[in-house]
């Protein structure tokens, strides 16, 4: 094992007129470490497509995970997808990316778009091997993994993106590598350079896709600890304990709430700064404190967080608001959204009595909900979560 | 002269953004920058009584409607 990991995100925008999108994705964690990422596009669009293309991503990433040989696979596919009454075929491309350890990725793939990989800001044309399985020809790949690597997976729908409008003969292969290179320093999350991606298809297709087009982006990063306090301990006398703990992890520490900045300000001997600049009228201001790497109010702060997390995960069209504002939840955000891969909650379960107001929209209950709700959104997104009740 | 506003989750709601906004309006409009420090502090424990403001340590509770009289009562009449 090594440090790296790989930060997984897709997006997808449907056919003019559909209701279902006729590509899929599949990520499967499995036991032994490795990941296995499915992208398959189903023939035509809507509801046999969407049908043909959840089949094959099911059927090759379970097989897979119970470890049957790809040859096997196809053939099942080949053997189970329904016959289109149309076409005669039963028909759907996929993309197959099984990353072992961290360290190597194999890459099958079958007439979708030639995967794009991009090493050291440039892409870089990766070694694949032909192979002819029930008369398909299927190219395979083994990679090596370096950190930094990004990996785009395609359906035919984003190259398809503006032909006959924008470009004669769409937005070819070499051109995405060209525009999704410009993005390759800045540091974007999976989802996000997913996101980038397919809304420039969209904008290519003037609105109204032509095709299904879905792009998964496999990123290869650093492991990045990360640890949030937030509220005070139950008992009193554990305050020295948890924050013991705390500052004792590895990685960025983020304090959330007002009483708790105070006590981690008196552990820690320094003085605690509160700003008043009022940059998002909803988000109270942050506060500086030496030893802490960002300090904000509590429970308005944090329920932001949430709002952007279940955007994220649905459409993240909030990212240009969390992606570049300087809010005390925007800053969490990026923290826990883009740099961090593995997150520690140091949870303080004491009651604040001025909360229990009911004419405040805040109280205990709604405050564990909060968490219980943020770190559910987390691990979808792929981070490792533990959470410690004081 | 030290004023300072609650900021905590609590005082917040109650609007202690437009507190802070009015009192550095009034701050600026009656050049009184270099007489009066406007501060922050996150929750003085003091909810109930939102929006908390200290004026020299003693406590205060001012809601935005009563921002700008409290601001020329308690403080730009006592520098004068």
């Amino acid at each position: 094992m090594n440090n790296l990991c790989a930060d997984i995100g897709y997006r997808s925008i449907f056919h003019d007129g559909e209701e279902l999108c006729g590509d899929h994705v599949d990520v499967i964690e499995q036991e032994d470490g490795s990941t296995v990422v499915v992208l398959a596009d189903g023939l035509g669009s809507g509801v046999k497509a969407s049908i043909l293309s959840t089949l094959t991503s099911k059927i090759i990433s379970t097989m897979i995970a119970a470890g049957l040989s790809l040859e096997d696979c196809v053939h099942t596919i080949a053997e189970t997808l329904p016959v289109c009454s149309v076409r005669k075929v039963a028909y759907s491309t996929f993309t197959i990316m099984r990353i072992v350890e961290s360290n190597e990725a194999e890459l099958i793939q079958y007439d979708n778009p030639m995967v794009i990989l991009l090493r050291g800001g440039e892409e870089y044309d990766y070694p694949k091997t032909e192979i002819n399985i029930d008369g398909k020809r299927i190219y395979q790949s083994r990679i090596r993994l370096r950190e930094d690597d990004v990996f785009i997976l395609m359906s035919d729908g984003c190259p398809h993106a503006g032909i006959g409008t924008e470009y004669n003969f769409g937005w070819e292969r070499e051109d995405i590598a060209e525009f999704m290179k410009t993005f390759y320093t800045v540091g974007y999350t999976a989802k996000t350079l997913s996101t980038i991606l397919i809304d420039e298809c969209s904008r290519l297709y003037g609105g109204k896709p032509g095709d299904d087009a879905t792009a998964c982006v496999v990123r290869i990063r650093k492991r990045e600890p990360m640890n949030l306090l937030f509220g005070p301990p139950s008992n009193r006398d554990d305050c020295n304990k948890m924050m013991s703990l705390f500052f004792s992890k590895e990685g960025k520490h983020i304090i959330c709430g007002g009483t708790t900045s105070t006590i981690a300000a008196q552990y820690l001997g320094k003085p605690l700064r509160p700003k008043l600049e009022f940059v998002d009228k909803d988000v109270p201001p942050i506060a500086e404190l030496e030893g802490a790497d960002l300090v904000t109010e509590g429970v308005i702060t944090i329920n932001k967080v949430l709002t952007y997390a279940k955007d994220y995960l649905k459409d993240n069209e909030s990212y240009s608001q969390w992606g570049v504002k300087r809010d005390g939840a925007s800053l969490i955000c990026r923290m826990l959204f883009e740099e961090a891969t593995d997150i520690n909650f140091f949870v303080g379960r004491a009651v604040n009595p001025a909360h229990q107001n009911p004419d405040l929209p805040i109280n205990f209950n709604i405050k564990m909900q909060i968490v219980t709700e943020l770190s559910e959104c987390l691990k979808k997104m792929g981070k490792r979560i533990k959470v410690s009740y004081f | 002269m030290k004023v300072t506003v609650c900021i905590g989750s609590s005082c917040h709601l109650k609007g202690s953004r437009q507190v802070v906004e009015e009192f550095q309006y009034l701050i600026a409009e009656n050049d009184l920058k270099d007489k009066v420090e406007l501060g922050g502090t996150f929750c003085m424990g003091n909810c109930q009584k939102g929006v908390c403001v200290t004026v020299d340590d003693k406590l205060y509770s001012v809601s935005p409607d009563t921002a700008k009289s409290f601001f020329e009562e308690n403080v730009i009449s006592k520098l004068k």
